[in-house]
């Protein structure tokens, strides 16, 4: 278990960008299993939307996004990631198969499919309950912060 | 497995990666992925991946490098399966 202080040390996303609670299963290198519990009192609902609160798909992307990331730096060494930055570089067959409420528990299983020094891929899918909610494949490429900054 | 099996799969998952008909990357199966067809390093890392799932094979980090185009993209794959045992020369 990975619980909510150490997820916040790790993710460089902060309040109110924040989209994993927990984790329940880890294995490093290969794969992880995020919490999300939606609360509709998050600040996202009030416009998304003013008379129907429903999570953005783009919003579960970034959830899939996070989990990956605290994948990433629990497998990889502190030294390797100390001044790493990953960044999204593709979304593919992205599927969202049943909305999201406030109310529900998101499951997101992430898998790495291939991982190298400058990049990787991993295969996504979410689940409320049994069912499953969205499902995607990411890349991600990773960048030496200082490295980018300077152009 | 046989090479021709290799160069359908091959040029195939270029294709889907690329966007482009399997016609069209094959024609242009010596054109500079980098150069060329603005093909990035992230890119050429799906194409591996997508590899070693198709075929069944792990290819190291180091290999990446040698996804430069299709035809070296079709030989680095040949060579991969080559040394596993999986294509008969």
């Amino acid at each position: 278990m990975i619980f909510f202080e150490e997820i916040r040390s790790l993710l460089p996303q902060k309040y109110p960008f924040l989209f994993i609670d927990k984790a329940i299963e880890f294995e490093e290198g290969k794969r992880i299993v995020c919490v999300k519990n939606v609360s509709g009192n998050e600040p996202v609902f009030v416009g998304h939307f003013p008379d129907f609160a429903i999570m953005p798909g783009v919003l579960i992307i970034e959830a899939m996004a996070q989990a990956s990331i605290i994948l990433f730096k629990k497998s990889l060494s502190a030294q390797n990631t100390k001044d790493s930055v990953f960044l999204l570089a593709s979304v593919n067959n992205a599927r969202f198969t049943k909305p999201i409420f406030p109310g529900d528990q998101l499951l997101i299983e992430i898998l790495i499919e291939k991982i190298v020094s400058k990049g990787a891929i991993i295969q996504a899918s979410v689940k409320v309950g049994e069912k499953t909610v969205a499902k995607a494949n990411l890349t991600f490429g990773i960048a030496e912060k200082s490295a980018l900054i300077s152009g | 497995m046989n090479a021709e099996e290799i160069e359908k799969g091959v040029t195939a998952i270029v294709a889907e990666v690329t966007e482009l008909d399997e016609k069209e990357i094959w024609d242009k199966r010596d054109a500079n992925f980098f150069k060329d067809l603005e093909i990035d390093s992230l890119l050429a890392l799906e194409i591996l991946a997508l590899i070693e799932k198709k075929f069944k094979v792990q290819i190291p980090e180091e290999k990446l490098v040698d996804i430069t185009s299709l035809s070296a993209t079709i030989d680095l794959t040949k060579s991969v399966l080559t040394e596993s045992g999986k294509l008969s020369s």
